[in-house]
């Protein structure tokens, strides 16, 4: 399912040719009151690969990631132009239902934010909303997400406590499961680890690791060593372009661009 | 060269910490002298009596009718402001923050909260005493139903801006992860920013509880004072605020007496208020870290 369209920048599409493509961005234009964030994106991301975004601050990397659950539109004057396409449609058509979105495209941030009651209400939350299931299935269903969040056998105990007395590496973990208990089909993680110690930071990119035979997954990190141990495609973006993007190995052995060169081995950045 | 920079700030240091030490107990002596004094002048009348006894005895008499009226009358007005109050602060913080209708209702709220008591005592008196006088013909004229309403006006601006700002308190990362669940705003907003901001919420109701237990002026017009004891809302009612005042001016020593247990019977329970305000909100803070 490689796009040929005129206009569209070959080295986008070139990384994925090495599975389906699950979303597909198209001239993607991005406006912060005005200011002029992201500057026609176009890129294929694969499904059930992890891919990474990386650059320096301010790059509109987050950005990036923030318009393919269309969180941003919870805030005023923020405008986004172009297409976002999912399994054919268009989810930034104002038609597309934001429950439905955000029901196949889970997302994870920066910090964890575990809402204020307990662990099992924590992931049964969002099911809840969108399907009505019965105590018992509640219970398999929350019991999956744990476990797919490798967390299960930590908590399991004390699923009724209050979820904010967990570690920071486990509220995050919870925060992963919370979003996989909806069953999604793309998994977005924003800088997932950057609060976390190194010992929570490997969990995570294990359960990384692990997830993408599920689900298709986009991580935004500042840690490059991170985008080269857990991806399999890496995209470099500057000043709010796609500088490259491509599978991971080659942008940290052998970039094409000056730019993604000088990046990935610290002349700027 | 060093060292006597280090000096330098190691003495200002010092000044500045001896200067707010001073500020701190010259506020605290006041309130020690205020509780001591109120305890001091009210032993006399500190018994079982104060609690049991109505003031239709005078001098034998006690407060039992003015603490039953109190506590009617602060229950009315925290039981209309509370509802109001929340869901309104609920709407600025959530709904329009940063617009221009939230900003002005919000400069509104805090005007209101700056009105002098007796107007909003002569306010009530004016849409509800006068009212229902001539609607009953005389036979219903003052209330403790009017006095609760003239409290709930002083609380309800007390409630909107502390649930405004406990609301706002709550970090967006939590509006935006409820909301990537697909969750709708009223959801997100009933389900758990109100749980999140909880013991805020709270600490708001108690501080306009204890706000409005002291209020003397908007009763005047409004709740009257009754030498008996009432649980009829729709009767004339007495309250401790307004007995210390009447008791303060009459000539006889035990009245005062009894005025200033009662003044200090207010002092300990809006103390009290504000302590199990602050248990609440530190209770919670553990849990939040």
């Amino acid at each position: 399912m490689i796009e040929s369209a005129a206009g569209v920048n070959p080295q986008s599409t070139a990384a994925a040719a090495l599975a389906p493509c699950k979303l597909q961005v198209r001239d993607l234009h991005f406006y912060y009151n005005g200011f002029h964030a992201l500057k026609g994106i176009d890129m294929d991301i694969p499904e059930k690969k992890v891919t990474a975004i990386i650059g320096p601050s301010g790059c509109g990397k987050s950005t990036l990631l923030r318009i393919f659950n269309r969180i941003y539109a919870i805030y005023p004057k923020l405008e986004a132009k172009g297409a976002i396409t999912l399994d054919g449609e268009n989810i930034l058509d104002p038609g597309y239902s934001m429950n439905r979105l955000r029901s196949k495209v889970g997302m994870v941030f920066q910090k964890p934010v575990p809402f204020p009651m307990t662990i099992f209400e924590n992931v049964a939350y969002g099911i809840r909303h969108h399907e009505k299931l019965s105590r018992t299935d509640m219970d398999i269903r929350v019991e999956q997400a744990l476990r797919s969040a490798a967390l299960w056998d930590e908590v399991k105990d004390k699923l009724k406590q209050n979820a904010l007395g967990l570690s920071g590496g486990q509220q995050q973990r919870l925060c992963i499961a919370r979003a996989i208990a909806l069953r999604p089909e793309v998994l977005l993680l924003d800088e997932p680890t950057s609060a976390l110690d190194p010992i929570a930071t490997g969990r995570i990119e294990q359960l990384v690791e692990e997830l993408k035979n599920e689900y298709t997954i986009v991580i935004v990190t500042h840690n490059m060593q991170q985008a080269a141990r857990c991806s399999d495609l890496t995209a470099f973006m500057y000043l709010g372009e796609l500088i490259e993007f491509d599978q991971t190995e080659k942008i940290f052995t052998k970039p094409s661009k000056k730019q993604t060169e000088d990046y990935i081995t610290g002349r700027f950045g | 060269m060093s060292n006597a920079l280090y000096l330098r700030r190691r003495v200002a240091n010092m000044v500045a910490l001896c200067m707010s030490m001073l500020a701190t107990l010259i506020g605290l002596t006041f309130l020690a002298w205020i509780l001591w004094e109120t305890l001091h002048q009210g032993i006399g009348a500190l018994n079982l009596k104060l609690f049991t006894k109505i003031t239709a005895y005078g001098e034998d008499g006690g407060l039992a009718n003015a603490m039953i009226g109190s506590l009617i009358i602060n229950f009315i007005g925290i039981a209309i402001a509370t509802p109001i109050g929340v869901m309104a602060g609920t709407w600025l913080a959530e709904y329009a923050n940063r617009t221009k209708l939230g900003e002005s209702i919000r400069f509104l709220n805090d005007i209101l909260l700056s009105a002098p008591s007796i107007v909003l005592g002569l306010f009530v008196y004016t849409i509800i005493v006068l009212p229902s006088t001539a609607i009953t013909h005389g036979s219903t004229t003052f209330s403790g139903l009017a006095g609760g309403v003239a409290l709930a006006l002083i609380a309800l601006p007390v409630i909107v801006r502390t649930t405004d700002e406990m609301l706002r308190l709550v970090p967006s990362t939590l509006r935006e992860a409820a909301l990537s669940l697909g969750v709708p705003q009223w959801k997100l907003t009933v389900q758990i920013l109100i749980r999140a901001a909880r013991s805020g919420l709270i600490t708001g109701v108690l501080l306009a509880l204890a706000r409005i237990s002291g209020e003397t002026a908007p009763l005047l017009f409004t709740a009257f004072g009754n030498n008996y004891t009432t649980f009829n809302p729709m009767d004339k009612m007495s309250s401790l605020p307004q007995m210390i005042y009447q008791y303060a001016n009459d000539p006889g020593e035990a009245m005062h007496s009894i005025a200033w247990a009662g003044a200090f019977v207010i002092t300990m329970f809006v103390l009290l208020l504000s302590l199990a305000s602050r248990l609440v909100l530190s209770r919670n803070k553990v849990s939040h870290d």
